[in-house]
C-alpha cells in the first residue's frame, strides 16, 4: 500500500527559483527511503511539501489517501512527525515540554494554553526521550545540550505524536560523524520496530546505502535515479551529481565520492 | 619645540569642520532669537538668582518627621495603584499583543486595527486619561488605576508585539510542523522565545508607571502626588522634602530590584 502519493508537483519560489519541475513518486507505507541529490536539487522542498510547510505550485500530494489541503493540514501533520537540520526546539523550554509539543495535536486548546497536560501525555513523552536515551536531561533546558543530543530531543518529539510518517530533512547535516551515524541507526529502528514510514534527505552517500530500502536521486527539481541503495554505481552518481552547471561543483563532486 | 605642544584639531587644516561650527552657531543664534518668546531674558534669570537660593534655603530644611506614618500609608497607596495597573495591563496586553504582532496575527485587518487601538490608547498621557476618568468615576485612586492601566496597555501590548515579531521562526516551524493548533504554536513558540524581552519591558514600565502614579494625584486621582500639591501649596517644605525623597527612594530600590530580577531570568 502507498503511504505518499506524489503527482506530478512543480514549485516555483516567488523570488523565480524553479525548486521542482514535475516529481512524481509513491512511498510504500513502512519504508525507509532516503533522497539525495546536490545542493538546491529539491530535496527539501519535496520534503516540506510533503506536511504542508510548503505548497505545490501545481500537482497534488496525497497522504494515505487524503490529498493534502488547507483543509486536512492540521490533521495530516498530527500524524507526520517531522526532524529539522537546525532541531528547531524551542531553546528556552525545557526537554520535556519541546518532547511534549508533540502531544499538542491530541490535546485541546484550554488546558495545554495554561502548559498543562495529560498524566499519560507525560509517560508517552517519558518513554520516548528513553527510546533515544537522553531521559536524564529531561528537566533542562534544550538550548543547554549539544547538537547530538538536541537531534534526539527532535527525534524524540516525533515520536512522542505517535506518527506514521516521519520526515527527516538533512538530520545529520549539522553533526558530527559519530552523533550522526546515532541519528540513522535510530531512525532505522523506529522504522523497523513501530513500522511507521520514514523519509530522510541526507547528503552522505555512504549513509543512504548503508540505512535506506530504497534510494531517490534529484538533480535540479527531478527525480534522476529511483532504485535499491545496490543499484546506485557510481556512474549513476556520477548522474546525480554532475549534470549541475553550478560554479564549483566540481570539488562537491569529488567530496560526495569520497564519502561513497 | 613650541609648535610640538601647539593645540589643533584633527583636520586637515587644524581648524574644526565647518559643519561643525554652522551647528554650534545656529544653536546659539536660535537660542537668544527665540529666548524672548519663552519669557527668557539675562536680566530676569541673574535677578531671580537670589530668590531661586532663597527657595532652596527654605526647602533643605529638616523633614516633618511627624507625617512619616501618613506619607507612609499615601506611598503604599500609589505603588498598590502601580502594581495593580500594571497588571491588569498584563493580563490585557498578552491577547491583544498576539493580534499585535506582524506573524502572530489572524490577519493584516487585524493587525492595523489592533495597532491603531493601541496608538489611540497612548495618544495622551496618563494625566489626561486621568481627569477623564475622575470626572466618569468620581475622585480616589480608581480613576487614577484606569488611566494608569489604559495608557500602559497601549505601550505593552506595542512593545510585546515587537518583541513577538522578532522571534526565531525556525522553532515556529518545529512545532507547527508535529500538528499543533493555532493558539498552540503561540503559547508553545512564539511566547516562550519573547519571554526576556516581556520581563524587561514589564520591569521598565513598572518603574515609569510608579513616576506616573505619583502625579495622578494632582487631578485627585489618588496616591502621593494629591499631598504633594497639597504641600507646595501651603509652603509646607518640611513635608514637601520628605514626599520628594520617599519617592527617589522607592524608584532607586525597584531599579536595583529590576536589575536583579532580568539578570536572573535572560
Amino acid at each position: 500500500m502507498s503511504h505518499i502519493i506524489v503527482n506530478r508537483i512543480e514549485k516555483q519560489f516567488p523570488n523565480g527559483v524553479q525548486a521542482l519541475r514535475g516529481v512524481s513518486m509513491e512511498i510504500a507505507a513502512g519504508s525507509f527511503t532516503v533522497l539525495i541529490g546536490p545542493s538546491g536539487a529539491g530535496k527539501s522542498t519535496l520534503l516540506r511539501m510533503l506536511n504542508g510547510l510548503e505548497l505545490p505550485s501545481s500537482g497534488t500530494v496525497s497522504i494515505e489517501g487524503q490529498t493534502l489541503g488547507p483543509r486536512v493540514m492540521q490533521r495530516i501533520r498530527a500524524k507526520t512527525g517531522m526532524i529539522f537540520q537546525h532541531f528547531n526546539l524551542v531553546g528556552r523550554l525545557s526537554v520535556m515540554t519541546n518532547v511534549l509539543t508533540g502531544r499538542l495535536s491530541h490535546r485541546s486548546w484550554i488546558g495545554s494554553v495554561l502548559y498543562l497536560f495529560h498524566e499519560r501525555d507525560l509517560k508517552i513523552a517519558h518513554h520516548a526521550l528513553e527510546r533515544v536515551g537522553i531521559t536524564e536531561k529531561a528537566w533542562e533546558r534544550a538550548d543547554r545540550l549539544s547538537g547530538g543530543q538536541q537531534q534526539r530531543v527532535g527525534v524524540a518529539r516525533a515520536l512522542a505524536q505517535g506518527p506514521r510518517l516521519i520526515l527527516a530533512d538533512e538530520p545529520v547535516a549539522s553533526l558530527d560523524p559519530v552523533a550522526g551515524e546515532e541519528i540513522m541507526r535510530l531512525l532505522r529502528k523506529i522504522c523497523d520496530q513501530d513500522g511507521i514510514t520514514v523519509l530522510v534527505s541526507l547528503h552522505q552517500v555512504a549513509l543512504a546505502k548503508r540505512y535506506a530500502d530504497r534510494i531517490i536521486g534529484l538533480n535540479a527539481g527531478k527525480i534522476v535515479f529511483d532504485g535499491a541503495p545496490k543499484a546506485l554505481e557510481h556512474d549513476v552518481l556520477n548522474h546525480i551529481y554532475r549534470n549541475q552547471k553550478a560554479i564549483g561543483n566540481e570539488e562537491h563532486f569529488e567530496a560526495q565520492m569520497a564519502y561513497a | 619645540m613650541k609648535n610640538i605642544l601647539k593645540l589643533r584639531w584633527p583636520t586637515r587644516n587644524g581648524f574644526p569642520p565647518l559643519w561643525c561650527l554652522i551647528a554650534l552657531g545656529l544653536t546659539i543664534g536660535m537660542s537668544f532669537f527665540f529666548a524672548p518668546a519663552a519669557e527668557i531674558s539675562a536680566v530676569r534669570l541673574l535677578s531671580s538668582f537670589p530668590r531661586m537660593i532663597e527657595f532652596c534655603g527654605k526647602i533643605i530644611v529638616v523633614p516633618d518627621w511627624s507625617y512619616l506614618p501618613d506619607l507612609g500609608g499615601k506611598m503604599l497607596e500609589t505603588m498598590e495603584m502601580t502594581f495593580l495597573a500594571t497588571s491588569i495591563a498584563v493580563g490585557i496586553s498578552l491577547p491583544l499583543s498576539i493580534l499585535a504582532a506582524k506573524n502572530t496575527s489572524p490577519h493584516p485587518c487585524v493587525f492595523h486595527a489592533t495597532r491603531s487601538l493601541l496608538s489611540f490608547m497612548r495618544a495622551l498621557p496618563e494625566l489626561v486619561w486621568a481627569l477623564v476618568f475622575v470626572s466618569a468615576v468620581g475622585l480616589g485612586p480608581l480613576p487614577g488605576v484606569m488611566a494608569l492601566a489604559f495608557v500602559t496597555v497601549g505601550f505593552m501590548a506595542k512593545f510585546f508585539a515587537e518583541a513577538i515579531e522578532v522571534v526565531d521562526p525556525k522553532p515556529v516551524e518545529g512545532v507547527a510542523a508535529h500538528g499543533a493548533g493555532w493558539l498552540h504554536i503561540r503559547t508553545f513558540a512564539h511566547l516562550p522565545q519573547a519571554w526576556p524581552d516581556f520581563i524587561s519591558t514589564v520591569m521598565y514600565i513598572l518603574d515609569h508607571n510608579l513616576r506616573a502614579a505619583t502625579v495622578l494625584g494632582l487631578v485627585g486621582a489618588g496616591g502621593i502626588g494629591y499631598d504633594m500639591i497639597m504641600s507646595m501649596r501651603l509652603f509646607d517644605y518640611n513635608r514637601l522634602i520628605l514626599i520628594a525623597l520617599s519617592i527617589y527612594v522607592v524608584v532607586t530600590l525597584l531599579d536595583r530590584a529590576s536589575d536583579v530580577f532580568r539578570k536572573r531570568v535572560t
